[in-house]
């Protein structure tokens, strides 16, 4: 097939290219903010500011590049379902990107405090898994694989479970107060890595969109389609 | 010609003598169709159309719904306007032209033999790319279908009637006597619309109306139609796609097979028109509205 819009097409693909280096900065910001509360280190944690503060540019770039390509090229069909995708994709990463300022934060405050190395350990496990997610969600959508995609709820439960047994971990610290507030700090670490585990399973409802042209919400029980 | 139809229509298609509808289309509640949809007013079954020896256009099957607005779209020569003039039996006045298949219009078939192509003009109104008005004062241009046709009633309120319609009236009241040549060429298209309409059709067939119009004058005529489909409806042949995703309620599309023979028409894809613009079934209907076609 001749591509008759293939500035249109090359416009649309170097954007989507931007945003997939995103989602890859973003994987690894999770991994450095992880870092940052479990070494601990404040330069990583500094590091991570600094990166979100680099998305955050290009999330306004890729917004104007998204309203100039819509105003001027009106996309149809799969192109639409696609800049559909973009716009979405854009903002979760944006979001993403705060989440790992809000974790490297935590190290920032909680820097010189008493640690459990269980805690430590079960944030780093949620890290790898959230990482994984991350690559797993950004190969579906590479890929165009909506069995990829569907991997992902199953992916997530146990980051939710590591998560809901977060605040037992917190109680069993007992009553050393400064160990209280560490603990308590990593709660919000844990929260924020759970929310980017539900942000990826966002992006995999996206790719099974644009694949289908049918928004579906996915969650642990299965998949429900909710129509277009 | 009286049928009583499917959908309880009645309707008569032989000449008429007075002009204005001489059987009136009796619509009586119909049971069975399903709730969002309108009752289908024009049925297309295997439509083939032929030019000597030579098939233009094949194997077409289409339901048109009442007051829906229905997008004829596909790249030039797919025999979309073929089709469009098939609903009137236009093509009639092509000698080599023939037709197989059906079009029933409220059940009749519009081919049948005791059908007159010129009640079924007036019924099925048309529209063209050009506008192309009379060279006549613009109260004649409207008058004059209703006066041939035998209308016997206010010529003046029907006049003013049809051109209220067209969104036309206010900028023509006090220039009714003025060659229609003076207007612009969005107000000719208007006027070719309420001429349309000044014979009481309840089918507007539209070829490429907007194509020799500016874009305000795109708007307006866009517009227009939005407002006539409430009374009539509407089949539209365009190039400009956006005007067929903005526009109409379904919208089918056309491809072309090229052979020694010639080219060969055939429908592709007929569905909802968002459907056809966000998620087409077909890969060549994608491929054209997103530009990978060819």
């Amino acid at each position: 097939m001749t591509d008759i819009r293939s500035h249109f097409h090359q416009e649309l693909s170097d954007l989507e290219q931007t945003l997939l280096n995103v989602a890859d900065q973003a994987e690894q910001m999770v991994g450095m903010a992880v870092d940052a509360v479990c070494i601990p280190d404040m330069e990583l944690a500094a590091r991570v500011v600094a990166l979100d503060n680099q998305i955050d540019r290009i999330y306004l770039d890729v917004h104007n590049r998204w309203l100039t390509l819509m105003a001027r090229q009106q996309p149809m069909a799969s192109d639409l379902r696609m800049m559909s995708v973009l716009l979405h994709l854009n903002t979760t990463l944006e979001r993403m990107g705060d989440q790992c300022v809000n974790i490297a934060k935590m190290a920032q405050v909680t820097y010189g405090l008493p640690r459990s190395d269980r805690i430590i350990a079960q944030i780093r496990e949620m890290g790898d898994l959230v990482r994984q997610m991350i690559r797993t969600g950004v190969e579906a959508l590479v890929r165009r694989d909506i069995d990829e995609a569907r991997l992902l709820p199953a992916m997530d439960e146990p980051v939710d479970r590591l998560n809901r047994n977060m605040y037992r971990e917190v109680v069993e610290c007992g009553p050393d107060a400064s160990l209280l507030e560490w603990a308590t700090r990593m709660m919000m670490v844990s929260r924020a890595l759970e929310r980017i585990g539900d942000q990826v399973v966002d992006i995999a409802e996206q790719t099974a969109f644009l694949l289908t042209g049918e928004m579906m919400e996915f969650n642990e029980n299965g998949i429900s389609g909710t129509g277009q | 010609m009286t049928t009583d139809t499917a959908e309880g229509l009645e309707v008569d298609l032989r000449r008429s003598s007075g002009g204005r509808p001489m059987v009136e289309i009796a619509s009586r509640q119909v049971e069975g169709l399903s709730a969002p949809d309108n009752p289908i007013l024009i049925e297309v079954r295997g439509l083939r159309v032929f030019y000597g020896s030579f098939e233009a256009v094949t194997g077409v099957n289409l339901a048109i719904r009442q007051n829906e607005i229905t997008a004829l779209i596909g790249p030039s020569g797919c025999g979309k306007s073929t089709v469009l003039r098939c609903f009137n039996r236009m093509n009639d006045l092509i000698e080599s032209a023939r037709v197989e298949g059906t079009v029933e219009y409220h059940g009749v078939d519009l081919y049948g033999p005791s059908v007159d192509p010129v009640e079924v003009r007036r019924r099925i109104g048309m529209v063209f790319q050009k506008p192309n008005p009379f060279p006549k004062p613009i109260y004649d241009n409207i008058a004059f279908g209703p006066k041939v046709a035998g209308f016997k009633g206010n010529m003046d309120d029907l006049v003013e009637e049809s051109l209220r319609r067209a969104a036309l009236w206010d900028e023509v009241k006090g220039k009714l006597t003025e060659s229609a040549y003076a207007l612009s060429g969005g107000q000719q298209q208007r006027l070719c619309i309420a001429r349309a309409i000044a014979t009481s059709p309840d089918v507007v067939l539209m070829d490429e109306p907007c194509s020799a119009l500016d874009p305000i004058a795109t708007l307006k005529i866009e517009e227009l139609m939005l407002d006539l489909k409430k009374d009539y409806t509407i089949i539209i042949v365009t190039h400009n796609m956006q005007q067929a995703a903005r526009m109409s309620d379904r919208t089918a599309f056309f491809s072309v097979d090229v052979s020694e023979q010639g080219r060969t028409g055939y429908l592709v894809e007929f569905g909802r028109t968002p459907d056809i613009f966000t998620r087409p079934q077909k890969a060549e209907t994608e491929g054209y509205i997103t530009g990978r076609f060819g």
